[in-house]
């Protein structure tokens, strides 16, 4: 388990954060030209991005940094699906906006446009944050958590994960790097499954071709290295796996996305210094984590 | 004793008013007679005119009404009224005595005598004095009837120990018997206790129109002082292995009025379910729903049993027996939904061990791109949603979710209609933002379908958190039970988490039953959740809930609660119950007595479930002994692809019978039926006299009922009938002593009213 003395290594994860948060609203850059040879898909999906959705923004986005942020309940009730983002207690003790806030909430939004584009899937527009040791977590059986090298997770939001993956819920690990936010996570999961081996995914698995046929795991880097087109791995983790912890019948509970980063993909597919394998591979991936989760 | 008083006062028997008609046999013209009564009233009017001072009107109008009445009574004694009824010729007429000869004619409720004593002194031995006087009129037939009906010689004694008492079949036959000759009337004498599911009206029809009367006679008390029954046993013939069968028990009772009694059941001897039951009032019917699990495959033989209590007089009918069939093996259900929705993946969770149950998913997940879960092969549903029916009739249920209705093209939706009606495949609806009116259906072929009345305007923007409650009906119902008793069971719906609902379901059609409604938390308003109908030979379902899988995920609902489990289980296993097999076999009944005919039935129909006539049907019969024997079936011609034949069950013991079609050189398929023949004691089941029904048969074909007490009259009653060879009578009624009696009435009163007023 990691220390509470332990500092976050990437500086550039931190430096994410505050510009999110800012301004309190969302900052999106106006398109610029976009390269040729885009999946057709996210070119409408790059378009369709610079338009804000306008369903319950004024509650999702316009309020300052602080609790009722962080909860913002959604405000259109009965759809098939709401993007959940796990809010859960850091290494630095944190809850408000701690780790788990990264690249939040514009990758959340921008994958749910890109969601809804290329699936039929009634998904509602904003982000919807909602904390481990919060009864409505079971209302949102899926629920996606970034950066969890850095989980330090007290014992009700540990209770609470737990009773949610028991019921039936998901949870799609994303966004850490290296042997050391590795071996965090996993003591983390230990606390939480005790018992239950993480595996890899066997690129046969159903979750990589339940939507798109996903052949390969890519390593999809974070805006800064992707922008620059060089290396693609942060800290030790030089290669992307995708791993998953199961229970006793066979059931996926996690998905674990290690050594890569789809939030980030998510968050600049517009950006077109952003290579598109990337982002493409990202938003591939997210979509079959998301119809596996509402199927299997 | 009322008809003695009768017989006294109006000198004749009722028979006579009843078959007579009235007419005057007087020698003096009606213009005479009517001159005369005017004068007779004018007297009387005159007379009481000069009192009138002395007494008051009113008095005068009750004296002369008085002599008026008497002075009537005289005029119309002066008339010689006269009854004329026609009356058999003596000795030229037959008249057929039906003695009843089955096993509950054993009962001992004549005042501890056995009803066949009554029987045989009164109709079947030669010293009887009934017999001797209707000898006198008619030349007697005796015939004796159980199963069937046979002559009987009256010097042989009756064997009361046929099985059933076939009432139908025995006038049928006595009528056959005596076809030509002139046949005055016919005594039966029974205790009434029909069991034979045969028409009785039919018979009796041809005996109205012959107007031949039969005569009844009622053997045996209506009412059984103290005595229970297991009256009914409703189980379903075939269910899935696991299954949790619901079984209706009617119990009647008589005498044990609000007393508890415990209902056993046992399969193969072993109590495998026992509860209390209260009963009701005398002659009431007592439902009692038991749950039974379905544990081993094979045909399983349950007894429902309530133990003998004191006092009761006949213990054969306290137990009956009732055979399920439980198969074990897959049944396919077809679950197309036409968005990603998390139901999809709770409800394959929660049905994902059930061994019997193979959930077929085609799941849209966008403009046509399909995720196909559960398929056997590569090229099951390839194409996307069945376009023949070959293809979809293979599964035996079909699960609709959110999909408009016009991803169907109309052949599609009336192949699904016919999927319900002809093919007998068991729909279920569910609730989303495409489904019902939302989704488009009203005005399709599937809105007949449907147990819910759709609106017209769908109501996109529809949405309501709703509680849902079972109804009464529902409480007891397969899928919506949810514990072993219904206050379990109801308390276990109350504790559920709200769901949402998109779609507005209001009403159900006439003929549908809702298990459960739904009340919006703020406006109190409320809705149909879970509906059903029988529609053709399926059943189609409406569940509006769309997120149900909240009743496995919600934060209230305890990690080990298995309710959304047992529901999707209950409901996908009650979806395919029943649902019929191209090759189907069946028997009227599937327990029989040694020696009875069992008719085989055959529905052979083709893959898309259109009847077959041209196929060669073979029916192999295995006895108990383990002799097989093959009977061909025959084409019935009067429906397509029926195919029937019978055989005899000779042996006690249980018969497997498989029936094999073929069409050319092709095996169309085969089906087996198991069926048992035991003694049964059927005799013993509503073994009270049935009076109503025997009276019942009396007055539709002009005859009476008699009970012991009432015997007396029957040999003078036969005599007057239309049937046979008769001659007409006048019976005088001018001498009846209750005229005379009034008369003197009359007078006296008169007489009393003129002293106490003093004009006389």
């Amino acid at each position: 388990m990691a220390s509470p003395e332990s500092r976050p290594a990437a500086g550039k994860t931190r430096a994410r954060v505050w510009s999110t948060n800012r301004g309190g609203r969302l900052r999106l850059r106006t398109p610029r030209p976009i390269r040729a040879a885009a999946v057709s898909g996210l070119v409408a999906l790059a378009v369709t991005a610079s338009i804000l959705p306008t369903e319950g923004v004024a509650q999702g986005g316009a309020s300052s940094p602080g609790e009722s942020r962080l909860r913002p309940t959604p405000n259109v009730k009965g759809r098939a699906f709401y993007f959940t983002r796990a809010v859960y207690t850091d290494v630095e003790r944190r809850n408000t906006f701690g780790w788990w806030s990264v690249d939040y909430p514009k990758a959340d939004r921008q994958f749910l446009i890109g969601l809804k584009r290329l699936t039929g899937i009634d998904a509602y527009d904003l982000e919807n944050p909602v904390r481990l040791d919060d009864p409505n977590l079971r209302r949102y059986p899926m629920v996606y958590a970034v950066e969890v090298g850095h989980m330090a997770l007290t014992e009700t939001e540990r209770a609470g994960l737990r009773d949610f993956l028991m019921a039936g819920g998901i949870l799609v690990a994303d966004d850490f790097w290296g042997s050391w936010e590795w071996a965090n996570f996993q003591a983390q999961m230990e606390r939480v499954l005790p018992g239950y081996p993480i595996i890899d995914l066997p690129l046969d698995h159903p979750l990589l071709h339940v939507f798109y046929d996903l052949t390969e795991v890519l390593q999809v880097p974070n805006v800064g290295l992707g922008r620059a087109g060089g290396r693609t791995w942060e800290k030790d983790g030089y290669t992307a796996a995708l791993r998953g912890i199961f229970d006793e019948d066979g059931r996926l509970l996690v998905v674990i996305n290690w050594n890569s980063d789809l939030g980030d993909a998510w968050e600049w597919a517009e950006d077109p210094y952003y290579p598109i394998q990337f982002s493409n591979f990202a938003y591939q991936l997210g979509v079959n984590v998301v119809v596996y989760a509402m199927s299997h | 004793m009322l008809e003695s008083i009768f017989s006294f006062l109006f000198k004749y028997r009722p028979a006579v008013y009843q078959r007579g008609q009235l007419g005057f046999e007087s020698p003096l013209p009606f213009a005479m007679v009517a001159i005369g009564v005017a004068a007779l009233l004018l007297v009387v009017l005159l007379t009481y005119r000069r009192a009138r001072h002395r007494v008051g009107r009113r008095d005068v109008l009750i004296l002369a009404g008085l002599r008026a009445a008497a002075l009537g009574l005289l005029l119309f004694a002066m008339l010689r009224p006269v009854m004329v009824v026609a009356t058999v010729v003596p000795q030229e007429n037959i008249l057929a005595v039906v003695l009843d000869d089955s096993r509950s004619m054993q009962l001992a409720d004549q005042g501890g005598e056995p009803r066949s004593d009554f029987l045989t002194n009164t109709f079947a031995s030669e010293e009887s004095t009934l017999l001797d006087a209707l000898g006198e009129r008619f030349a007697l037939r005796f015939f004796r009837f159980g199963r069937d009906v046979a002559r009987h010689d009256v010097s042989q004694p009756l064997g009361f120990g046929e099985t059933r008492t076939n009432l139908g079949r025995a006038l049928a036959g006595v009528r056959r018997e005596l076809a030509g000759v002139p046949l005055a009337g016919v005594v039966l004498v029974t205790d009434g206790a029909d069991n034979a599911a045969a028409e009785l009206t039919e018979p009796l029809l041809a005996y109205q129109s012959d107007g031949v009367p039969i005569y009844t006679v009622g053997v045996g008390r209506d009412v059984l002082p103290r005595d229970i029954e297991v009256s009914r046993v409703e189980a379903p013939q075939q269910v899935l292995e696991g299954s949790s069968v619901m079984v209706d028990v009617m119990l009647t009772q008589t005498g044990f009025r609000g007393d508890r009694v415990t209902l056993n059941v046992e399969d193969a001897g072993r109590i495998v379910n026992s509860q209390e039951v209260r009963l009701a009032g005398d002659r009431e019917a007592t439902m009692v729903r038991v749950k039974l699990t379905a544990s081993e495959a094979g045909t399983r033989l349950f007894r429902f049993h309530v133990p003998p209590q004191s006092g009761e007089l006949v213990v054969e009918n306290n137990a009956r027996d009732v055979m399920i069939t439980v198969e074990d093996r897959r049944e396919k259900i077809l679950y197309f939904e036409g968005e990603p929705r998390f139901e999809v993946k709770f409800i394959r969770r929660a049905v994902a061990e059930d061994e019997n149950i193979q959930l077929v998913t085609l799941q849209r997940t966008a403009e046509s791109k399909y995720l196909r879960l559960g398929v056997d092969g590569p090229d099951e549903l390839a194409a996307g949603f069945p376009e023949t029916p070959e293809e979809l009739f293979a599964y035996r249920g079909l699960i609709l979710g959110s999909v408009e209705a016009s991803f169907f093209t109309h052949a599609q939706l009336a192949m699904i209609e016919e999927f319900v009606g002809r093919r007998g495949g068991g729909l279920l609806v569910l609730g989303g933002r495409k489904a019902f009116s939302e989704g488009g259906y009203a005005g399709t072929p599937l809105e007949s379908v449907l147990p819910v009345v759709l609106g017209r305007d769908a109501d996109p923007e529809f949405f309501r958190e709703v509680e849902v409650r079972p109804t009464p009906a529902g409480l007891g119902h397969p899928v919506t039970r949810l514990a072993d008793d219904t206050d379990q069971s109801s308390e276990r719906w109350s504790m559920l988490p709200p769901v949402s609902v998109l779609n507005p379901l209001g009403q159900t059609k006439p003929g549908a039953s809702t298990l459960l409604t739904g009340r919006a938390e703020e406006s109190g308003d409320s809705y149909v959740v879970l509906a059903f109908q029988r529609y053709g030979k399926g059943k189609a379902i409406a569940f509006a809930a769309q997120d149900s899988w909240l009743w496995q995920m919600h934060a209230d609902m305890p990690l080990d609660d298995m309710t959304h489990e047992t529901y999707w289980r209950q409901m996908l296993r009650w979806l395919v119950s029943n649902v019929p097999d191209p090759i189907a076999v069946t028997t009227p009944m599937e327990q029989v007595e040694p020696g009875e005919s069992v008719t085989i039935t055959a529905d052979i129909r083709d893959s898309s479930y259109l009847g077959i006539n041209g196929a060669q049907v073979e029916a192999s019969v295995t006895d108990p002994l383990g002799v097989e024997e093959t009977h061909p079936l025959e084409w019935t011609v009067t429906e397509d692809g029926a195919y029937r034949t019978s055989f005899t069950a000779e042996v006690a013991g249980r018969y497997d019978i498989r029936v094999e079609a073929r069409r050319g050189d092709g095996v169309l398929g085969e089906d087996r039926v198991e069926i048992r023949a035991e003694p049964q004691p059927t005799e013993f089941f509503s073994p009270a006299m049935r009076a109503a029904l025997l009276k019942d048969i009396a007055t539709q074909t002009g005859g009476r009922f008699y009970t012991e007490a009432s015997l007396g009259g029957l040999a003078e009653d036969v005599r007057y009938t239309e049937a046979g060879t008769t001659k007409r009578e006048s019976h005088d009624l001018w001498d009846l002593p209750i005229l005379f009696l009034a008369l003197l009435a009359f007078l006296a009163s008169e007489w009393i009213l003129r002293r106490r007023r003093g004009l006389a």
